[in-house]
C-alpha cells in the first residue's frame, strides 16, 4: 500500500518545515520519484502532517491504576463524556468518562489527539504481566513499560553488602528481560521500602533505618546499571520528597548523585518547591531549569497540572500516605507490595483558587518556558496525576499563546499572582517547538530511531491536523491518523487498527541469574521465577509484536 | 488443579496435583446455579458447528442475556466481557457476593493492604480472623505466610479455631496464640483494644480476651497484617464488617504500620479484567455497549429475581465453568421462571459446550489470592486434545 499525501506542511523539527509531497510505503516512509503511483492521494492544504504523539510518561496499565478504578466507580460519566462529544464543541476534545478510564477508551481518546505510542512508567516487577496484560486490551497504542527498581529488597541488600556492580547490573538486565521493560524507574529511593519499616521522610542522604544505606546510594548504583547495560532510556527517576515544600534541594541532591551519567526526571514540577513566602510554599522552577540549560545530560517531563478533579496515583506510598487527609473524596488506597515497591491512590481536586494548587500550575508552566531545548522537556501531565491526558491540547496552547496563558493565571489566588514570575516570561511555543516535544524528543529519550519524524524510513505513523489559529482545537481533533501506513482514523471514525507493538529493551541476560534468583524467589517469596518470567511469545499475538 | 485461591503458594511442580477442597466446596455454597446446573442435560464432547448457529440465533432473539458462572483465567474473562458488550448483556460471576464484600467497603472507605511475599518477609504479626473453614480451604496459608524465622513471627488466631489450627501455624515456626471469640466482635474488640492499650487488659470487657503477655506482643508489633476470607465470613452485612476492618487498620497506620490480606475467591481474575476493561469490578450491565454499574442490582441473584415469570427463550443465562471442581462446560440456558418463588426451569433450546479446564487442560493467566501478581499456569498434560477453551466458545458465539 503506498499513499501519498500533497500540500500539506510537514513538521519534524529535523528537516525544514514545507510543504512537501509525504509517502508512505508499506509500514515506512519513504521518498519515491514523483510521478510514482501510489493507492491512495490525499490532497491536504491548509493542513500540517507530523509523526505520532509519543506520551513518555503517562499511567495507563498495572496495579495501581486498576486499584484506582476499583476504588472511584462514582467518577465514571459516560454520559458527560459523549454529551460533549456530540455537542457544538465537537471539535474540541471531551472530558473522559473517568480519571483512570478503561482501557478502551484510553486507546481511544489518545488516538483521537494523534498519539500513536504511550508508556507506562510504574510496572512493579511482580506485577508486570497484569501491566501488559492492560496495555495489550489499550487499542490504538504502541505500549512500553519502566520497570519500578530502587525499592526492591533485594537490592537494597546487596548494596548494604557490597556486592560487585557487575552482579547489580546482571540483575537490572535480568529483572527488564524477565517483566519485558524498556527502561528503569525509580520512585523515591528507598523511600517506598523505609516506609513498610514505619520510616515517614527519607531525603536523599538520609539513611534507611534498617538497610542503612542512602537513596544517594541507590541512585547512584542503579545509573551505573543503566549505563553499562547500555539501556537508551537513561535513569528515570521521581524524586525524594514528592511535593513537600524545599524539595529542590533533594531534586539537586538526585541530580548529583548520579555523577554526572544521564538522568531523566520526570513529573518535575513536583519536584522544584522552595519554601519561601508568606505561604512558606514557592516556585524554585528557575533553579532546576538552568541546570537543565546547562547540563546536556538532562531531562525531564514536567507533569502539569490543570484545574479539577482527578485522581493521584504513585508508587511512592511514603508521600501518599502523607497527603492521605487531602483526598477528595475522602478515601484512598495504600499498598505494600511484595518487597519491590508500593503503591497509593488518593482522588485529588486541583482547585484554581486555593494557593498551592495554583502555584504549582504556575511552576509546571515556568518549566516548560524556562527549558530552552524542546528535545529535553517533554510535555505530561503525569496522566492522571496533575490532569487527565485529555488535557493537553490546552496545555499546547497555554504554551502557545501569551495572552491565553494570562487569562487563566488571573484567575488564581492572588498571592500566586503577586509571586509568581509567570507574566514576565514571554516566551510563546512554536508549532515546530510542540512538534519536537511531542514526538522528536521523547522519540530520541526512548531510543526509538525509527520514530519521532518524517525522515525517509520513519515508522508511517503519520498523523495530519488541520491548521487553525487555536492549537487547543487544532491538536484536539485530527483530520487523519495512520499507524503504520494504514488509515486508522479519519474524521472521528476509527477504522481498522494496525499491528501493535511493545517496546522492549534489547539486554544480554547472564544466564547465571536464572539459577540465583529463582532460589532467592523461592525462600523469600515462596514462588519459582517460572510464575513471574514474562515470556516474549505473551507479547505476540496475530496483532501484537515486540519491537526491540 | 488450578486455584487463585492457592496458586503461587504452591510449587510450581505440584501445583496442578493439589486436591482443592475448597473449590469443592465453593460450588455448594451457589444454590441458585446449582439447580441450574442440575437440569443440564450430558455434555456433549462433539459439539458441530450447526450447534453454534443456532445458539447464535438463539442469542440474537434474546431480549436479557446474563453471563455469569466461574471464570478463572485472564483470557474468559475477556471472551465473557466482550461478550457481554456485544449482546448488551448483564455480567457477575458466581462469587461476586464474597467478592463485594471487600469491594463495597473498599468502595466506601479505602484501603491498606499489603501483598503475600512482603507480608511473608517483613510482617511480625498476622492476626488471622475466621475459622477452620478457613484452613481446610487453604491448608497452605499458614506455609505461605511463614517467612521461615522462627518464633520471629506471631500469629494470632481470632475466631472459631481449633486447637489443630494453632498446631498447624506452629508447625511453620510461627507463635501462635488463640483467643476464642464471635467473628462479629473483632472489629470493635481491636478498636476497645487500641482505646485501652495502655491500661492493663483485665480492665476491658470484650469477649477477645488476651493475656497479658499477648497483649503486650500486640503493642509491640511494628508490621501488624491482618487476614480474612470473604469467603469464610459468614455473617451478616459482611461488607460493614470488612469496612470497620478497614478503618481500624488505617487508624493504627497513623503510628506504627499495619494492613489488610484480603484472601480473594476465585473470581479475583474475573474482578481485574472487568476492572480494566469496563471500569468497574463486575455487576456490569451493557446498555448499547456502554457498562453500567451497579453493586447491588446487577448482582445474578437480582436478575434471575427479576426473570418474568413464564418467559422462556426470551431470558438466556451463558453459564461458565472453566474450573476443576465439576466437568467444566459453557451452556447457554434458556430460561423459564414460574411460580411464586421464582423457580426456574430449564427449557428444551439449552446447549452445551464442553470446555478445557484454565490452566490443565489449556495455559491460563491467573491472579494470586492477595491480586498482585498475575501467574501463568501452563497445563502439565493436554487431557482432551481437541477441546477448545472458555475463551474459544464465547469468541466463537461473538461472532
Ligand atoms: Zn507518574
Amino acid at each position: 500500500m503506498i499513499t501519498r499525501i500533497h500540500g500539506a506542511v510537514c513538521i519534524d523539527g529535523i528537516g525544514k518545515s514545507e510543504i512537501r509531497d509525504l509517502v508512505l510505503n508499506g509500514e515506512s516512509i519513504c521518498s519515491l520519484p514523483k510521478d510514482s503511483r501510489a493507492d491512495a492521494e490525499y490532497r491536504l492544504d491548509g493542513h500540517i502532517v507530523v509523526s505520532g504523539g509519543i506520551d513518555i510518561h503517562t499511567h495507563i496499565g498495572g496495579g495501581k491504576v486498576n486499584i484506582a478504578r476499583l476504588l472511584l466507580p462514582e467518577m465514571v460519566d459516560h454520559k458527560r463524556s459523549n454529551s460533549e462529544r456530540s455537542g457544538k464543541e465537537s471539535n474540541w476534545i471531551a472530558p473522559l468518562s473517568s480519571p483512570v478510564p478503561a482501557t478502551w477508551e484510553t486507546g481511544r481518546r489518545y488516538l483521537e489527539m494523534g498519539y500513536t505510542a504511550c508508556f507506562e512508567p510504574a510496572v512493579l516487577p511482580a506485577n508486570a504481566r497484569q501491566s501488559h496484560a492492560e496495555m495489550a486490551d489499550t487499542p490504538w497504542l504502541d505500549t512500553g513499560g519502566y520497570l519500578l527498581l530502587g525499592n526492591d529488597r533485594l537490592l537494597l541488600e546487596w548494596i548494604r553488602d557490597g556486592v560487585p556492580q557487575q552482579q547489580i547490573n546482571d540483575y537490572v538486565g535480568w529483572m527488564l528481560r524477565a517483566h519485558q521493560c524498556c527502561a528503569v524507574k525509580v520512585v523515591n529511593a528507598g523511600g517506598i521500602d523505609a516506609f513498610k519499616f514505619n520510616q515517614r521522610h527519607l531525603s536523599v542522604d538520609d539513611q534507611h533505618s534498617y538497610f542503612s544505606i542512602t537513596p544517594r546510594q541507590i541512585l547512584c548504583t542503579l545509573s551505573q546499571a543503566v549505563e553499562s547495560l547500555g539501556l537508551a532510556h537513561p535513569l528515570h527517576v521521581h524524586c525524594s520528597n514528592l511535593g513537600l515544600a524545599g524539595n529542590i534541594a533533594a531534586t539537586m541532591a538526585t541530580i548529583d548523585a548520579v555523577e554526572g551519567r544521564r538522568l531523566h526526571l520526570t513529573h518535575a514540577q513536583f519536584h522544584c518547591y522552595a519554601a519561601d513566602g508568606p505561604h512558606g510554599y514557592s516556585s524554585a522552577a528557575h533553579r532546576l531549569a538552568d541546570r537543565v540549560n546547562s547540563d546536556a545530560s538532562l531531562s525531564i517531563d514536567v507533569g502539569q497540572v490543570q484545574f479539577g478533579q482527578t485522581v493521584t496515583l504513585s508508587g511512592d506510598t511514603m508521600h501518599q500516605y502523607a497527603n492521605r487527609n487531602l483526598a477528595r473524596p475522602r478515601k484512598a488506597i495504600f499498598q505494600d507490595l511484595e518487597c519491590q515497591a508500593g503503591c497509593g491512590v488518593l482522588p485529588f481536586r486541583y482547585r484554581q483558587d486555593q494557593y498551592v494548587h495554583g502555584l504549582l500550575w504556575t511552576i509546571g508552566i515556568e518549566l516548560f518556558l524556562r527549558v530552552e531545548d524542546p528535545l529535553r522537556v517533554f510535555l505530561t501531565t503525569d496522566h492522571p496525576n496533575g490532569a487527565p491526558f485529555t488535557s493537553y491540547p490546552h496545555l499546547i496552547r497555554l504554551l502557545m499563546n501569551y495572552d491565553f496563558r494570562m487569562s487563566v493565571f488571573s484567575r488564581l489566588h492572588p498571592d500566586v499572582q503577586k509571586s509568581s514570575p509567570l507574566p514576565s516570561l514571554k516566551r510563546e511555543y512554536s508549532l515546530e517547538e510542540i512538534i519536537k516535544m511531542t514526538r522528536l524528543g521523547p522519540a530520541r529519550a526512548l531510543g526509538l530511531k525509527n520514530r519521532g519524524s518524517l525522515i525517509d524510513g520513519s515508522l508511517a505513523d503519520v498523523v495530519v491536523y488541520e491548521r487553525s489559529e487555536n492549537p487547543e482545537q487544532m491538536f484536539s481533533r485530527p483530520r487523519m491518523v495512520f499507524r503504520r501506513g494504514k488509515l486508522v482514523y479519519r474524521d472521528g471514525v476509527f477504522l481498522d487498527d494496525a499491528m501493535k507493538s511493545t517496546v522492549v529493551a534489547n539486554v544480554q541476560v547472564d544466564s547465571q541469574m536464572d539459577d540465583l534468583l529463582n532460589r532467592i524467589w523461592r525462600s523469600r517469596y515462596g514462588y519459582s521465577t517460572e510464575m513471574i518470567v514474562v515470556r516474549s511469545d505473551e507479547l505476540r499475538s496475530k496483532n501484537r509484536t515486540i519491537e526491540w | 488443579m488450578i486455584c487463585s485461591f492457592c496458586s503461587l503458594l504452591c510449587d510450581a511442580d505440584d501445583l496442578n496435583e493439589i486436591q482443592c477442597d475448597r473449590r469443592t466446596a465453593s460450588l455448594v455454597q451457589f444454590e441458585t446455579l446449582r439447580s441450574i446446573k442440575a437440569g443440564l442435560p450430558q455434555l456433549e464432547k462433539q459439539v458441530d458447528a450447526e450447534l453454534i448457529i443456532v445458539a447464535i440465533e438463539s442469542l440474537r432473539a434474546a431480549n436479557r442475556i446474563l453471563v455469569t458462572g466461574r471464570i478463572a483465567s485472564v483470557a474468559t474473562a475477556r471472551a465473557a466481557v466482550a461478550f457481554a458488550a456485544k449482546y448488551n448483556a448483564t455480567i457477575d460471576c458466581a462469587e461476586s457476593g464474597h467478592v463485594f464484600k471487600n469491594v463495597l467497603a473498599i468502595q466506601r472507605s479505602g484501603l491498606n493492604s499489603v501483598s503475600l511475599a512482603e507480608a511473608r518477609d517483613h510482617s511480625d504479626l498476622f492476626i488471622v480472623v475466621g475459622d477452620d473453614s478457613m484452613l481446610a480451604a487453604c491448608p497452605r496459608m499458614p506455609a505461605a505466610l511463614s517467612g521461615g524465622k522462627p518464633n520471629l513471627q506471631t500469629v494470632l488466631l481470632l475466631g472459631d479455631f481449633s486447637a489443630a489450627a494453632a498446631e498447624l501455624w506452629k508447625s511453620v515456626g510461627f507463635d501462635a496464640w488463640s483467643v476464642p471469640c464471635d467473628v462479629r466482635t473483632v472489629p470493635s474488640a481491636l478498636a476497645q483494644w487500641s482505646r485501652s492499650s495502655d491500661q492493663s487488659p483485665s480492665h476491658r470487657s470484650s469477649e477477645m480476651r488476651p493475656t497479658k503477655q499477648l497483649f503486650e506482643r500486640m503493642a509491640q508489633a511494628e508490621y501488624t497484617t491482618i487476614v480474612w476470607s470473604a469467603e469464610n465470613l459468614r455473617i451478616e452485612h459482611a461488607d460493614l464488617w470488612v469496612e470497620r476492618m478497614l478503618q481500624w487498620i488505617a487508624g493504627r497506620n497513623e503510628t506504627l504500620r499495619c494492613a489488610a490480606l484480603p484472601w480473594s475467591t476465585l473470581d479475583g481474575t474475573f474482578q481485574q479484567v472487568c476492572t480494566w476493561l469496563t471500569g468497574f469490578p463486575g455487576r456490569v450491565a451493557f446498555r448499547d455497549g456502554i457498562p453500567q454499574y451497579d453493586p447491588h442490582g446487577h448482582s445474578y441473584e437480582q436478575w434471575i429475581a427479576r426473570t418474568p415469570i413464564g418467559m422462556s427463550r426470551e431470558s438466556i443465562v451463558v453459564l461458565i465453568d472453566e474450573t476443576a471442581s465439576s466437568t467444566p462446560f459453557l451452556n447457554l440456558v434458556s430460561m423459564q421462571a414460574s411460580g411464586k418463588c421464582k423457580i426456574i426451569e430449564l427449557t428444551g433450546n439449552s446447549k452445551c459446550f464442553p470446555t478445557a479446564v484454565a490452566g490443565v487442560e489449556v495455559i491460563a493467566d491467573i491472579f494470586r489470592a492477595d491480586q498482585t501478581v498475575l501467574a501463568r499456569v501452563s497445563p502439565s498434560h493436554k487431557l482432551v486434545p481437541s477441546i477448545k477453551s472458555a475463551a474459544e466458545w464465547l469468541e466463537g458465539l461473538s461472532q
